[in-house]
């Protein structure tokens, strides 16, 4: 065992850690030169500055079994009164199976430099505060004494929890504040095995492992026959190897959220780990989280999972009949299409269950009759409810798990459940098509997912379980046609229909909902002030199937009898803004799926007049078919024809895309502002 | 129907509503919504049937408030009234919650199980400790409409804070029928004032024994919608304020008869809590030390608290009102809006200069204090340091502000200063127009192709470095920089330089911005000709388009002037074809200039002045105001064409 990982640690070409390696800082060993932070890259203008944050989480042994202490030493320099917010301090603790969490040990001082001498102010007990946050979870908050401008903080504390199957996490990266060193270290007996989740972009500086020897302490209790508990042995003493290892990231830059990102966890740089196997008897090691598989069969037989796909029991009776059923056998026969009729189930879900805004895994509810009479759901208990009324109509459905764009995304080649938080439903059609409907959204239609599902992978939940992509069945759209006549007094008149399809069309519904449609109508108008409104409609508003439409017949007063005439057509009736503002993009942008603005204008022109100039064609195009802009006018006979299609045809772009794509947009904005300049003729 | 009249008839004819409601409840159906007039649905999202508040004070320190309340939520919008939401703290505690939901013809879904209630923080998103807790009972159903019935009840030991009775405290949201019942003691008789009340619903004086019971009942108020530009709600829907004669809270009795009480109360609160320790003393002393002007003294002990404290909220009981001691500041160099104010106090004290805590309602907008009904309107604690020429006002909170400046946050209304005599109302100063400046130069160069090139430096004053001045100290540079890239609001624009500086010399706080901007394709250019914006960076959108008649009346919050002066230098042998008209409008919502000129040597100046006053205006004047908006809106969109008369 020893032997097979020191190899495995040379082919990674991880350096041993020297045993003995000193602490990277000590808790209240603060020296004059701690205040200059002249040195320290991205410390200028900052706010504050982690100096160091430093934790180790040892494994040792308890009162029958293993526990996890976890000690942190955190020193932060306060630049700025910005950076005052660093002296408030939480620290969150769990409940676990009854037993809570123990914050031990804590002290806290502030460092000022007082004519080159250091003061230091220790925290009072007072200053600590305990508040209960949810049902499991409590935060005890602190905050230090006598901070000023260039005052150091520093803190320390042990949490010692019983919540082995995660050990204590670890962020390297802050919001707001940048960090000069970060260091993890972990001490693992060797009869326990964690996976390693990282998150973010950066690297690390140091990363090392070494078996060292290790030994603890623990207790055993065994009950006797009166039920009556009592130590077998006060204590003993437990020896074996144990994985050392040491994770460094200097020069860790602050966080700072962007545009179109998913959630920031996915972003900020940190480690985190699941217990993947027991080996107690290193001959027979235990898997903890071992496969998909696995997962697929406990999630099945799970009562708040696979129970609301249960029809009958072993003894054939309805054991969780669903009041969906007789509807849902009946689209058999009424609905012979396998496409139609999945639609059509999903539309017999939306209109007896509403989604409460829950994205979870797991039913509360488990009982479908229950869950019916409640008319109320959360992601698995609407889509689960999905999967079985998909399957009363005779299709071949499963659930699919995924985690959602606020969650964070899903590492494929770990196999542990906490990484998803929602559910949706997977057809296989005939002719071997994935179909994925959610009923959550009454708005989006069959194929279509919510743009928070969107968001890498989600696995199917099957015997034959399986990856399956979720990219956006559809795109943003918005197409604007406009067909336009000029009078021979200059005014602009004619009809506009707008065309929101897929996401746009989402997004435009949900919004009509909750505006009304005076209001979704006002501010389209609001965005295009020249243009006097005659008639105006929202058309298609109840098919969610279908591009929501926006009709209006419209003038634009016309300037009187100057010429030539100017008509900045395009500015007047296309969006002219640019999602793509500050000039540069540390982290990905993640769009959700691809986009497309198009506008057509039909202009008719009076006899007697004819354009004197017209914008130019324009036709720009990114690598790889990333993103094109086209632009293009024409005359046919007294009808002027202007185009603008813009597309971004990919749901993510690299940093290292971003200045085109932002002068993609810019040129395209830049070319809409060009007006017509029209003349009449003598 | 028949339902709803009787109802109706009831409440015409009894007066007294309360003890029918629980008759009502046993029967069945339960508030159909077929019953709600057609009127109370027009413009709701949900309509509240039935609401008594019931509030009996069991003496001057202990008062028990219980609410019933039946809506009707129509759609999703609605929803909130498909949940209690009840707060609570260490001086409120809920005795019970109970509650029913109905389907839309009345028929009972289910009632409140203990699933349905959880129970969270309620943190204010500020402190760092608080101990309010709030209590949500959630029957919300998936169809609409439904109809939930809540009853609950509180206790509370805080009997400062009387409820102010307010049903229709959201827009959307009409009542059918609401009553207020309040119970006293004879010797603690209730005070109360009736603001926007309807016609006949005016208070009903009546004995119970030798109780005195006050009541109050409202009904058919239609859903009220919020527009834009108008006052606060609370400014705008029927309430009655109640307030006691005589409270305490945590050992610490009051009166309140007068503003003079209540700041006598405030002022015992703090009394023995000014005191410093004599090394704290010396320091001041030595700090202000040949400086005799008491201003000048006041400014050096408010520089010494801004470099030695910050602000760190912790509210527990009667710590909602009583300060830290000013000795625990000293030495923790933290407080909240109370502590700070008082600790900045014993050091002015310390100086020898005298200054008084001044309760204030802080925020943008807020209701006006209610001068002539003495109670606790109050969020937040600044000090008023009198002066013989004038009074000087800190904000104790901030590390960062002017001294002597107060902006939008505290500025232009009633504050209660805390004397040893007691409470005395006064007003906090208000900013005129030319105090809230934003004056702009900016030099553009553009290129043959059209694209632009600007150094632009915008001083602003007052209100309107409000913003800026915060965003300046709390933010590092790139931040920053992200921000100004949202003001600038423009479609193509990449800020190659930023700098910010603020001047806290003058009358009022000035941040003085410099930016260097590259503007691709500024001007559009076809064929032959350039078109170009004149109006760089301050464009005022069209204002908010109305949907039927104005109800409200127009409320301007904060005077202000803008003066924009831009010059252009464009490429060589363009002439102006199109030159913009001038425009002058003058309207009691203010006055506008806009010029574009073309100066002898090409150049083009475009100069704009704006400026508004504060103020209210009847609604029949909103269309007036609209189309001085609208005026506004299209001058600042106007072009200029340029054109090359050889290419």
């Amino acid at each position: 065992m020893k032997q097979a990982l020191l190899t495995l640690l040379l082919v990674l070409g991880w350096g041993a850690l020297a045993q003995g390696q000193p602490d990277p800082v000590k808790f209240g060993q603060v020296t004059a030169a701690d205040f200059d932070a002249s040195a320290l890259k991205g410390a200028a203008g900052a706010p504050a500055v982690v100096l160091c944050d430093y934790g180790v989480t040892r494994i040792e042994g308890a009162h029958d079994g293993f526990r996890v202490a976890f000690e942190r030493v955190t020193r932060v320099l306060i630049q700025t009164k910005a950076g005052y917010s660093q002296a408030e301090v939480q620290v969150p603790l769990y409940r676990f199976e009854g037993q809570e969490d123990e914050l031990l040990n804590l002290r806290g001082a502030t460092y000022n430099l007082v004519n080159g001498r250091v003061e230091k102010q220790k925290m009072a007990g007072s200053a600590v505060f305990r508040e209960q946050t949810g049902p499991d979870q409590m935060s005890r908050k602190f905050t230090l004494p006598g901070v000023r401008e260039g005052s150091i903080v520093e803190y320390a504390y042990t949490v010692k929890s019983w919540r082995l199957f995660k050990l204590h996490p670890w962020q390297f990266q802050h919001p707001d504040v940048p960090v000069a060193w970060s260091e993890y270290r972990t001490i693992v007996p060797g009869f326990y095995v964690y996976k390693e989740m990282p998150r973010g972009y950066l690297p690390y500086a140091l990363r090392t492992q070494a078996v060292v020897p290790y030994s603890t302490i623990y207790h055993v209790s065994h009950q006797d026959d009166r039920g009556n508990t009592a130590d077998v042995a006060p204590t003993q003493r437990l020896v074996t190897d144990a994985i050392s290892s040491r994770w460094v990231m200097r020069d860790v830059p602050a966080f700072r959220p962007e545009a179109y990102m998913t959630t920031p966890r996915d972003y900020l740089a940190a480690l985190e780990f699941e217990l993947h196997q027991t080996a107690f008897d290193p001959a027979r090691p235990k898997a903890v989280t071992s496969t998909w598989e696995k997962i697929t069969d406990e999630l099945l037989k799970e009562e708040a999972f696979g129970g609301l796909l249960e029809r009958r029991d072993l003894a054939g009776e309805f054991s969780n009949a669903s009041p969906l059923t007789p509807a849902a056998t009946a689209l058999r026969t009424s609905h012979p299409d396998p496409t139609a009729r999945a639609a059509a189930a999903l539309a017999l879900v939306r209109g007896a269950l509403r989604y409460d805004g829950e994205e979870w895994l797991y039913a509360r509810t488990p009982q479908l009759r229950q869950l019916v009479d409640k008319q109320l759901g959360n992601a698995a208990e609407v889509n689960l409810l999905l999967v079985h009324t998909l399957r009363d109509a005779g299709l071949a459905a499963n659930p699919v798990l995924l985690s959602t764009r606020g969650h964070g995304r899903v590492q494929q080649e770990i196999p542990v459940l906490s990484q998803f938080n929602y559910v949706v439903a997977h057809v296989a059609l005939p002719a071997g098509q994935d179909l994925l409907l959610d009923a959550t959204d009454p708005l989006a239609p069959a194929g279509t997912l919510p743009e928070r599902c969107l968001n890498g992978y989600g696995r199917l939940i099957a015997p034959a379980g399986r990856w399956l992509p979720l990219t956006p069945a559809q795109r943003y759209s918005c197409f604007t046609n406009a067909r336009l006549t000029l009078t021979p007094q200059g005014e602009v008149q004619g009809s506009v229909r707008v065309e929101y399809g897929g996401y746009a069309g989402l997004s435009a519904r949900a919004r009509l909902a909750a505006q009304g449609e005076q209001k979704f109508l006002a501010e389209w108008q609001q965005q295009r002030p020249d243009w006097q409104l005659t008639r105006r409609a929202v058309q298609r508003a109840a098919d969610p199937a279908a591009p929501l439409l926006l009709d209006v017949d419209l003038r634009l007063p016309g300037a009187g009898a100057a010429q030539p005439l100017y008509l900045p057509l395009m500015r007047l009736l296309a969006t002219n803004d640019n999602p793509f503002q500050p000039e540069t993009r540390l982290y990905p942008v993640d769009l959700g799926m691809p986009h497309e603005y198009a506008t057509t204008v039909l202009l008719t022109l009076p006899a007697g007049y004819r354009p004197e100039a017209l914008p130019g064609r324009l036709l720009l195009e990114l690598p790889g078919g990333a993103g094109r802009f086209a632009f293009d006018t024409s005359l046919q006979g007294q009808v002027l024809q202007l185009t603008s299609r813009l597309q971004l045809t990919r749901a993510r772009y690299a940093p290292g895309e971003y200045a085109a794509l932002r002068e993609l947009v810019t040129r395209a904005v830049a070319k809409h502002q060009e007006p017509l300049v029209l003349r009449r003729t003598p | 129907m028949n339902y709803f009249s009787s109802l109706l008839r009831g409440a015409l004819g009894a007066g007294l509503l309360l003890g029918a409601a629980g008759a009502r409840a046993g029967a069945d159906p339960h508030w159909p919504v077929a019953a709600i007039p057609a009127a109370l649905r027009e413009n709701a999202h949900a309509v509240i049937r039935q609401q008594d508040d019931i509030i009996t004070v069991k003496g001057a320190g202990r008062l028990v408030h219980t609410i019933h309340l039946v809506a009707t939520v129509l759609d999703e919008q609605g929803e909130r009234y498909g949940a209690a939401v009840v707060g609570y703290d260490k001086l409120h505690q809920i005795s019970y919650l109970r509650g029913s939901v109905y389907d839309a013809d009345g028929r009972l879904i289910r009632s409140l199980r203990a699933a349905d209630t959880k129970d969270y923080s309620a943190h204010d998103g500020f402190s760092l400790f608080t101990d309010n807790r709030v209590r949500v009972s959630d029957l919300r159903q998936a169809r609409y409409p439904y109809t939930a019935e809540f009853e609950y009840e509180l206790v509370s030991t805080n009997t400062l804070a009387f409820p102010a009775w307010s049903p229709q405290e959201d827009e959307h949201v009409s009542v059918e029928h609401a009553t207020l019942r309040v119970v006293t003691p004879p010797e603690l008789p209730l005070r109360y004032r009736e603001e926007r009340l309807p016609a006949g619903s005016a208070v009903a004086q009546s004995q119970q024994g030798a109780l005195r019971v006050y009541t109050w009942q409202f009904q058919l108020l239609p859903a009220v919608e919020r527009e834009p530009y108008s006052p606060p709600l609370a400014e705008l829907v029927p309430t009655v304020y109640t307030a006691p004669t005589a409270f305490e809270v945590q050992g610490y009795p009051g009166a309140l008869t007068s503003w003079q009480q209540l700041g006598q109360w405030g002022f015992q609160l703090t009394q023995d809590r000014m005191t410093l320790t004599p090394e704290t003393e010396a320091r001041v002393k030595e700090l202000v030390k040949g400086v005799d002007d008491p201003r000048a003294r006041a400014r050096k002990v408010y520089e010494l608290l801004q470099s030695s404290t910050r602000y760190v909220s912790v509210q527990l009981g009667i710590g909602g009102y009583q300060p830290f001691p000013a000795s625990t500041v000293a030495s923790t160099g933290y407080g909240d809006c109370k502590a700070l104010s008082n600790y900045c106090l014993a050091l002015l004290k310390a100086a020898g200069v005298e200054s008084y805590a001044a309760w204030i309602s802080a925020g943008r907008q807020k209701a006006a204090v209610r001068t002539s009904f003495p109670n606790d309107q109050f969020n937040h604690v600044i000090l008023c340091v009198p002066l013989q020429a004038d009074t000087v006002w800190l904000e104790c909170t901030s590390q960062t502000e002017a001294f002597g400046y107060l902006g939008s946050f505290t500025g232009n209304r009633h504050a209660l200063l805390l004397t040893p005599q007691g409470g005395k109302l006064v007003r906090t100063p208000a900013n005129a127009a030319l105090d809230n400046r934003q004056y702009r130069r900016a030099e553009v160069q553009i290129d043959e192709q059209g694209h632009g090139r600007a150094t632009v430096r915008t001083t602003s004053t007052g209100e309107q470095q409000d913003e800026l001045a915060q965003i300046m100290h709390q933010l590092p540079a790139d931040e920053q920089r992200k921000q100004a890239y949202q003001r600038l609001a423009l479609p193509a624009v990449t800020i190659e330089q930023s700098s910010w500086q603020q001047n806290h010399r003058g009358a009022q706080p000035v941040v003085t911005e410099r930016l260097t901007l590259a503007l691709p394709s500024y001007a559009s250019r076809t064929g032959r000709r350039l078109f170009l914006t004149p109006n760089l960076l301050n464009r005022l959108p069209p204002p908010a388009p109305r949907v039927g008649a104005r109800q409200a009346p127009l409320q301007l919050a904060t005077p202000f002037v803008d003066a924009d002066t831009i010059r252009f230098r464009v490429p060589a042998g363009y002439k102006p074809e199109a030159v913009p008209a001038p425009v002058q409008l003058r309207t009691a919502f203010g006055s506008y200039e806009a010029q574009t000129q073309v100066l002898p040597d090409g150049t083009v100046q475009y100069t704009r002045r704006l400026q508004m006053p504060a103020g209210r205006f009847e609604a029949k004047e909103y269309e007036a105001y609209e189309d001085f908006r609208q005026r506004i809106s299209k001058a600042d969109r106007a072009q200029l064409v340029l054109v090359h008369p050889e290419s």
